[in-house]
């Protein structure tokens, strides 16, 4: 069993000569390798190089190890040169310097030292320094650095983050990724993973999303601008992609799906539930910028002769499935719109009072080819939280939201922060 | 109909470049500041049409390297910052962005000497002028987003060609000027080959590949629009080469045969006034001041960009001062620092200038060679690193580069002007 004690950071012990059983040199620690395990990554081996060739030690081998000796219970001899496989996920390669997720903050940072420490009686990975005070230890200067900087005044700290708050990008290393992690990456605001996804390269955003679960994915595209969104799907399994468009409203997918080519595009919906394609494959009809394509076909529609008690009580079984309550819809067998009902008035009507008495009629409507701008300008005019979409023959098709006419109501200062990847 | 498709293809097509273009065009462009028009200014005073063929060169030199920069930020979605600290680790990091800031400063220092000294042709005092660009340049950046800061920048890019106009009014004898192009000669003179270094020196350098790698990634490009970046890569150099022909020409028509000596752009600015006419001289200083101010963005923004991608801070044109503080903390300081400095009575701008050169020439072939290594490294670029033949290209001009810059370090070391 090796023996070390306390928390060491890797830039101390990095480049440190590592001795067999009689005291001989092996050569210099270069890396050190770890595995999965919960919740941190324990040590399994040391890398270590000597003049000409590369040696792994594993760790029931290793004698001491500490920031003064690094020794192994092994003759110089005995050990035999290997080539690391590419799969070895080595802590100074693939760790150090690189990007990684700061999941409490919500912000990509720079690993500048990693700490080792005693879990459970195993070495293992368990935090990363991302201060200042970690380039100062890399450069050998930290005690020095840090008097100076005592002189203006300026305490010098470690900012450490423990592993199980870190989600690493690089895909590779998503094995490491923790089941504490990946639950702390899905309580990240959608909008602020999706500022992360798009501040990493293509490669890495991929690995961030394979880490999520699809709830999570669908909402934290739901974020991002379209054509990014269609190159995530783009890299996805199919069966990963189908299941994060159906988590997310027809009109999004819809928005997705159009930015893919046909081809792949009518796989996916082939892929999806037969419910879900449907109202996807009728939104993907319409030209992406009028009522028709930026439409949901998710809305609540009742007949008139139901009461309000009735109509609570179906309220509550179909809320889960649209994306707006406020607004209900009264359409009669044919599907034709006759009125209109605010949440406020239905609560407040009796509650066995039919609909059709306490509904709005006629009401305001949009045809399916209105583009975006008269479909924002309506909305705003009429003060509306969503307007109803109907065909040639008063045929209810769909509504429009506010929140997707929004962006285009407001000045682009205010919506600066929807980037682009 | 089929007519009607064809449009809206055609217009989505020209949408879709418009979209791209930007960060290949700013960044040449921002390569003709202050210290590039003095040195074209001198050129074409000082030898007349005898050095135009070089800019053929340093058009080819540039457009190469301004593509690698491009296809790096593209293809990794990194910025060079990013990259070396990645590859390199903490000390070769520290190491390149010491020299990055210390360089980018001395030539932020230079912008502003530059805006002061065209304003003042105009009348307006340099305690005036100053700290007023210093004001909008810091505006525009922490108010604007992106987009906004871009095409402000682009728009500045346009006022360059004030210079060709310049050019025409001087009426060169074409004849003259396309044989000079076409016939490559060189003098065994040691003023004509500083003179020709210090022009390649002051055409490619370090802060230009940093800015624009960071740029493509900071607006997004996407891997798909790689042929539109490498397009605004090559346009960018061939205008910042086109605008730097036309100032050789008019200083090189108006004041060469007048045998007027000048050493910097605005002594060139003033000569011009009794030979071609106020308007010439104004059209001049006109050019200098748009030349220093988009510099004046440029410069801190490639700082601000290359540090926070090393050590790892946000950053971001769009971010806000409490999302990227130190991005935008080191922005604001470089400006405050530049500006502050002009408005120091009797700085030795001289000596600044010539530091600048100096820690640019030693920074240059370290930025080449570790650009080569990192374009080369298939696990960053996949399939986009560099071809074999496009390899021998590149190491062939960055060598060339590497020569040149080390001869001028050596020979302004030795021979201090």
């Amino acid at each position: 069993m090796p023996f070390f004690a306390g928390d060491i950071f890797v830039s101390e012990v990095h480049r440190k000569p590592v001795l067999d059983q009689a005291g001989e040199e092996i050569g210099k620690l270069t890396d050190i390798t770890v595995g999965q395990s919960d919740p941190f990554p324990a040590v399994t081996a040391l890398v270590v190089t000597s003049a000409k060739h590369t040696y792994l030690i594993p760790w029931d081998q290793v004698n001491l190890f500490n920031k003064r000796v690094i020794s192994a219970n092994i003759l110089r001899d005995k050990i035999t040169a290997v080539d690391i496989p590419p799969s070895e996920i080595l802590i100074c390669r693939d760790l150090l310097d690189k990007q990684i997720v700061d999941i409490n903050g919500a912000k990509l940072v720079r690993v500048n030292d990693l700490k080792l420490g005693d879990v459970n009686g195993r070495m293992s990975l368990i935090a990363a320094d991302i201060g200042l005070r970690g380039i100062l230890r890399r450069l050998g200067i930290e005690s020095r650095g840090e008097r100076v900087l005592s002189l203006l005044h300026y305490r010098l700290q470690n900012v450490l983050i423990g592993w199980h708050y870190l989600q690493p990008v690089e895909p590779k290393l998503s094995k490491l990724t923790l089941t504490v992690s990946r639950q702390k990456a899905a309580q990240l605001h959608p909008a602020d993973l999706a500022e992360i996804i798009s501040e990493v390269s293509s490669k890495e955003r991929s690995a961030i999303f394979g880490s999520l679960d699809v709830e999570t994915a669908a909402e934290a595209l739901h974020e991002l601008e379209p054509s990014v969104q269609a190159d995530i799907i783009d890299d996805m399994s199919k069966e990963k992609a189908s299941d994060i468009l159906e988590q997310m409203p027809p009109d999004e997918a819809a928005d997705v799906l159009g930015d893919l080519p046909e081809a792949k595009a009518q796989e996916l919906i082939n892929l999806m539930e037969k419910d879900e394609a449907e109202d996807v494959q009728e939104l993907l009809e319409h030209e992406e910028d009028t009522a028709g394509g930026l439409m949901t076909t998710e809305y609540l529609a009742f007949p008139p002769d139901m009461t309000v008690d009735d109509a609570i009580r179906e309220l509550r079984l179909e809320a889960p499935d649209v994306e707006t309550v406020y607004y209900l819809y009264i359409t009669d067998d044919q599907e034709r719109l006759l009125g209109v009902l605010s949440l406020k008035n239905l609560i407040m009507a009796r509650p066995e009072t039919l609909l059709q008495d306490i509904m709005r009629s006629p009401i305001k409507t949009l045809p399916l080819d209105a583009e975006q701008k008269d479909v924002a300008e309506f909305i705003s005019k009429y003060n509306l939280l969503a307007a109803p979409v109907v065909d040639e023959n008063n045929t209810l098709r769909g509504i429009v939201t506010v929140d997707d006419v929004v962006d285009f109501l407001l000045p682009p200062a205010s919506r600066k922060k929807r980037r682009k990847l | 109909m089929i007519n009607r498709i064809k449009q809206f293809f055609e217009r989505n097509r020209f949408a879709a470049i418009l979209s791209v273009i930007g960060p290949g065009l700013i960044a040449g462009n921002a390569g003709n500041d202050a210290g590039g028009i003095a040195t074209y200014s001198i050129v074409g005073a000082r030898e007349g049409y005898g050095l135009l063929w070089a800019l053929l060169l340093i058009t080819f030199a540039l457009a190469v390297i301004q593509e690698m920069s491009a296809r790096m930020g593209v293809v990794t979605g990194k910025g060079f910052g990013d990259l070396v600290r990645e590859q390199f680790g903490v000390r070769v990091t520290l190491a390149i962005m010491g020299l990055f800031v210390f360089a980018n400063l001395t030539v932020t220092i230079a912008e502003f000497a530059g805006i002061a000294a065209s304003m003042e042709l105009f009348g307006v005092h340099k305690y005036v002028s100053v700290p007023l660009s210093a004001m909008v340049v810091w505006l525009v950046v922490v108010k604007g987003n992106f987009k906004q800061v871009e095409r402000f920048m682009i728009g500045i890019s346009l006022v360059y060609f004030t210079y060709v106009v310049s050019g025409f009014l001087a009426n060169p004898p074409w004849k003259e000027v396309a044989r000079q192009i076409a016939v490559p000669h060189l003098k065994m003179d040691r003023d004509y080959f500083l003179l020709f270094i210090t022009m390649v020196g002051t055409t490619v350098t370090p802060y230009m590949q940093f800015y624009l790698q960071s740029a493509v990634v900071d607006k997004g490009v996407r891997i798909e629009e790689y042929p539109i970046a490498k397009y605004d890569a090559y346009v960018g150099a061939f205008m910042t080469v086109f605008i730097a022909f036309f100032i050789v020409l008019c200083t090189g028509t108006m004041l060469h045969p007048a045998g007027i000596v000048i050493d910097s752009a605005e002594d060139a600015a003033k000569a011009l006034e009794p030979l071609a006419g106020q308007f010439a001289s104004h059209l001049f200083a006109l050019g200098l001041l748009n030349a220093s101010f988009l510099a004046a963005f440029v410069l801190p923004l490639a700082t601000a960009y290359g540090l926070s991608e090393a050590f790892g801070w946000e950053s971001g044109i769009n971010k806000t001062f409490s999302e990227a503080p130190q991005f935008l903390g080191f922005y604001t300081a470089f400006i405050v620092i530049g500006a502050g400095i002009i408005m120091i009575p009797d700085v030795p701008l001289i000596k600044i200038m010539f530091l600048s050169q100096t820690i640019n020439g030693i920074l240059l072939p370290i930025a080449l060679v570790i650009m080569l290594r990192l374009v080369n490294d298939r696990s960053l670029m996949g399939d986009y690193v560099n071809s074999r033949r496009m390899n021998v290209v590149t190491w062939i001009t960055v060598s060339v580069l590497i020569a040149l810059t080390a001869m001028l370090l050596i020979t302004s070391l030795l021979f201090p002007a």
